[in-house]
């Protein structure tokens, strides 16, 4: 069917999608919450590199091939980042991003 | 080589002379050669500058100029300028400076520092003949403080004794202040658009009206405060007195003849300035009539036979400097030449008396025409031309003087001549005191009595000064070499003044009158100084004490010098401290104020980076595409 | 603009053809306002669990652009890996805890503002250029023709993927293990 709607529609659904993931990010205490802000993110840049694909035509892979390289690194950087929290959580005893502050002023 | 430049060695010869002293002949073992190459050197500046006047006679003023420095427009040479003025100055600067070396050659005999004597000696000859050859401002500052140093050395040549070191100091010092003004004359003019240092394009500016006489007046006032220094005018002459320390053969050479009439000399040279500036010239005569009257004065009350001299100098040195304020140009010029001749002979009478008593005290002296006849001869021969009685050099220059002044269109100028008539008259009467208590009546004391002559080495000098002083009246009516009388050669102005019966008579009368007293009162006994004294105390403690001159100068150096001091330490602490310790403060407080930046949060700077972002894509999309930015316009 | 999404949603539903618009918004929904909810979920489980609805939805989109290879792969990876990982996480620290606690921290209206105005921008600028697109694509052998690409002129990025994941893990071990105790 060629009655699909505009690449706008994508196009606005991944920024409100990054800027709610941003919201999470710079609002959330917990840094659980603040990781899944990321992986918010990162899906908003996914969808856009996949909407540009289909709408260049669909004959590069070059948009999909980034999402998925994307993707791959999402996993490991979620997997990293999860380690240092427990880490982090271990020394701290919590895991309030807030009170995790070595500083003394 | 070319003509003219052999001028370059009048100077050059007596510096060349200081080099070969300093290098060899400083030692022990060495230094009776020294006098040996000042006296060939003077020698043959002499005869230069006896060609040199010859020249200017045949054919009229020389000038020639060796490039040294140039910025821009302005340019610092070394130059001479032969003219009347010069030939004529350098001619009496030899000879005196000649008669001096000779003298000393007795004088200084057995002395520690005989060689650094004649090492100095010869420095100051040159740099004083360099001086009155230059043809421009600058080279004449150059040689100014040249004489200035050579002073210093010579006062202070006994430097281990205190009171000598102190003069010394007291002497650049207090000229210091002057050649501070001198300087910002020179600077004043260095300021001028298509400036110039040299003495022919200044006097073409201001004769073609290109130099305005605001900046004329400026900087003659600014020129005469070196003059003031360096000649002792009042407010600056307390240093001369002082300079008393120094041997007399050196007060004689230069606190006498030569170099504090390099004030009188740059005044004179710098003329065409002070002739457009009447302001200028009525200060020069007002602050010349002053210093003469008060110096007399001075002199008055003195007991050392070398200070009554210091303080004549410096009254015939107010004399040269009113006569140039009230337009005599002729008058101050002839007079520093008949000053050099009779107070040089006057001093080294002086220190042919010191030399043999071992005393300055005149009270210690007495009867010494008999012992010392020749001394005692042309010290009359002295003391009557600096009284001013005729037929002696001294009443020529001195009656010019009056003559000027009285006849001159200056504002007040019959008050300088009042002033000058009745200081010739204590002139006459200081100047016989002295003559009576030193060579007058009996001896006074054990040493008088043993008194004898000086050698012909000291006593030759004398008797061709007093020939000198004598005869160089003559000049006013024709300079050997040139034909022509010393107010013709010299005369810028116009007409030489008309002659006046008047004026010579009252002249006359006032240093006859100055003699009678002296001789009244010192001679025959008939007059009290003592009874004087006792009737006006307060008169004879204002003029013992210099009018108390010196401690003006030293409540002014310790309250107003000290207290400008604290000013400025304070303004130095509080202002330019507080300046930059302003700054460091302000930094302190910024970054206090901007380290609650640094929350530690990670949230916050990822918010602010988040800001940054956003204002980034801003500028770039609207610099790439301006049309987007229409909505918030 | 959206003026003109309007009325291709009214014709696609006068014309029967509102099946692919019906999808394309129930998607986008389903990917938005789960993500609203992660952000003020009090419960950090359900805010993980909304996480998991949204990624879905975005699976979802991928199909719709024609992408199944990847939305097979999201779905895989990002819901059945990462959400189990973080609710791993989850279960291993406190945050299941007080209720009264926060959920947000103190920069909430600045972080808001700031979300808010990027947004903003953003949006203005995309809609404003008429973009360079076509509505042709072709869509044969999708799959085939992605691993074609992957494993041909971009096998550096995938064999270096594969070592990133492999350094990751050894990583996230390394960090996690307990100091030894002496």
């Amino acid at each position: 069917m060629n009655e699909i709607p505009p690449i706008q529609g994508y196009v606005i659904i991944s920024a409100l999608l990054f800027a709610i993931g941003l919201t999470a990010v710079l609002v959330r205490r917990n840094a659980i919450a603040v990781l899944m802000g990321i992986e918010l993110m990162l899906n908003a840049a996914n969808l856009n590199f996949v909407a540009f694909w289909r709408y260049h035509g669909a004959e590069r892979m070059e948009g999909q091939v980034f999402a998925v390289i994307v993707i791959t690194l999402a996993v490991a950087e979620a997997a990293v980042a999860l380690a240092i929290i427990l880490s982090v959580y271990r020394r701290f005893r919590t895991v309030n991003v807030d009170q995790i502050n070595l500083m003394k002023g | 080589m070319p003509q003219g430049y052999e001028f370059f060695l009048i100077p050059g010869l007596p510096l060349l002379a200081f080099l070969v002293i300093s290098a060899f002949a400083t030692r022990k073992q060495d230094e009776e050669l020294a006098p040996a190459f000042i006296i060939i050197a003077l020698t043959g500046s002499l005869v230069l500058s006896f060609r040199a006047l010859m020249m200017v006679a045949a054919q009229g003023e020389l000038e020639r100029t060796v490039p040294w420095l140039s910025v821009g427009t302005l340019s610092l040479d070394l130059g001479v300028l032969v003219d009347y003025l010069s030939a004529g100055m350098m001619v009496v600067v030899c000879v005196v400076s000649l008669l001096v070396q000779i003298y000393s050659i007795g004088y200084m005999r057995g002395e520690n520092g005989y060689g650094r004597y004649f090492a100095y000696m010869s420095l100051f000859s040159g740099s004083m003949l360099g001086l009155v050859i230059s043809n421009n401002l600058a080279q004449t500052y150059i040689f100014w403080e040249l004489v200035g140093i050579c002073s210093y050395l010579l006062i202070g040549f006994w430097y281990r004794r205190p009171a000598a070191a102190a003069a010394a100091k007291k002497a650049f010092v207090v000229t210091r202040f002057g050649d501070l003004g001198f300087l910002a004359g020179i600077l004043v003019l260095s300021a001028l658009p298509n400036a110039s240092f040299g003495f022919a394009d200044l006097a073409h500016r201001v004769e073609t009206q290109r130099l305005a006489v605001g900046t004329a007046t400026l900087v003659s006032l600014l020129i005469f405060c070196g003059a003031m220094g360096k000649s002792a005018q009042f407010p600056l002459h307390i240093w001369l007195p002082d300079a008393m320390e120094g041997p007399t053969p050196v007060s004689a050479l230069i606190h006498a003849a030569t170099m504090v009439a390099a004030g009188v000399y740059l005044v004179a040279r710098t003329y065409f300035l002070f002739a457009v500036a009447p302001t200028a010239l009525f200060v020069v005569a007002s602050i010349g009539t002053l210093t003469l009257f008060l110096a007399a004065t001075m002199g008055v009350a003195e007991n050392d036979i070398k200070r009554v001299m210091a303080y004549s100098t410096v009254s015939q040195l107010g004399y040269m400097m009113m006569a140039l304020g009230v337009g005599g140009y002729t008058a101050g010029v002839f007079h520093l030449t008949t000053h050099a001749f009779f107070k040089a002979l006057l001093f080294l009478t002086a220190g042919s008396v010191i030399h043999t008593l071992h005393s300055n005290n005149m009270w210690e002296m007495g009867g010494l025409r008999k012992r010392m006849p020749i001394t005692a001869i042309t010290c009359l021969v002295g003391a009557l031309a600096l009284a001013g009685m005729p037929p002696l050099a001294g009443f020529w220059s001195k009656d010019e003087i009056l003559t000027a002044a009285w006849h001159s269109k200056l504002a007040g100028h019959q008050v300088f001549f009042l002033a000058a008539l009745v200081s010739a008259f204590i002139t006459a009467f200081y100047v016989f005191r002295l003559w009576f208590l030193t060579f007058g009546g009996e001896p006074r004391t054990a040493q008088a009595r043993q008194a004898h002559e000086s050698p012909w080495v000291m006593g030759g000098p004398l008797v061709i000064l007093g020939a000198l002083a004598a005869v160089a009246g003559v000049l006013k009516k024709s300079v050997p070499g040139t034909g022509q009388g010393l107010g013709e050669l010299l005369s810028r102005e116009g007409a030489p003044e008309p002659f006046s019966w008047l004026v010579m008579g009252l002249s006359v009368a006032a240093a006859t009158g100055g003699i009678a007293l002296a001789w009244a009162a010192y001679s025959r006994g008939l007059v009290s100084p003592a009874a004087f004294n006792r009737r006006f105390p307060g008169v004879y403690a204002l003029l013992k004490n210099a009018w108390y001159f010196n401690h003006a100068w030293e409540l002014f150096a310790t309250r107003v010098v000290i207290a400008g001091s604290a000013l400025a330490a304070w303004f130095d602490r509080h202002v330019v401290d507080g300046m930059v310790n302003g700054v460091a403060w302000l930094c302190g407080r910024v970054g206090q104020r901007l380290r609650a930046l640094q929350t530690g949060q990670m949230q916050f700077y990822v918010a602010v980076l988040v800001l940054g972002v956003i204002a980034s894509l801003l500028v770039l999309v609207t610099r790439e595409t301006p049309k987007l930015t229409g909505w918030w316009r | 603009m959206i003026a003109s999404l309007w009325q291709a949603a009214v014709e696609a539903f006068l014309s029967g053809s509102f099946l692919y618009p019906l999808a394309f918004v129930a998607f986008a929904l389903g990917t938005l306002v789960p993500a609203v909810l992660v952000v003020v979920s009090k419960n950090i489980v359900h805010a993980a669990l909304w996480l998991l609805v949204s990624l879905a939805s975005v699976a979802g989109l991928y199909l719709l652009l024609g992408a199944e290879l990847l939305a097979a792969i999201q779905i895989l990876v990002y819901c059945g890996g990462i959400v189990v990982l973080f609710l791993f996480a989850i279960m291993l620290t406190p945050g299941v805890g007080d209720p009264e606690v926060r959920v947000h921290n103190r920069q909430l209206f600045w972080g808001f503002i700031a979300a808010t105005l990027l947004a903003a921008v953003a949006l203005h600028l995309l809609s404003s250029e008429p973009w360079r697109v076509v509505s042709t694509a072709n869509l044969t052998d999708v799959t085939g023709r992605l691993a074609e690409a992957l494993l041909g002129p971009y096998v550096l990025a995938f064999e270096v993927a594969s070592v990133i994941l492999l350094v990751a893990m050894i990583g996230a071990i390394v960090i996690v293990r307990a100091e030894p105790r002496e």
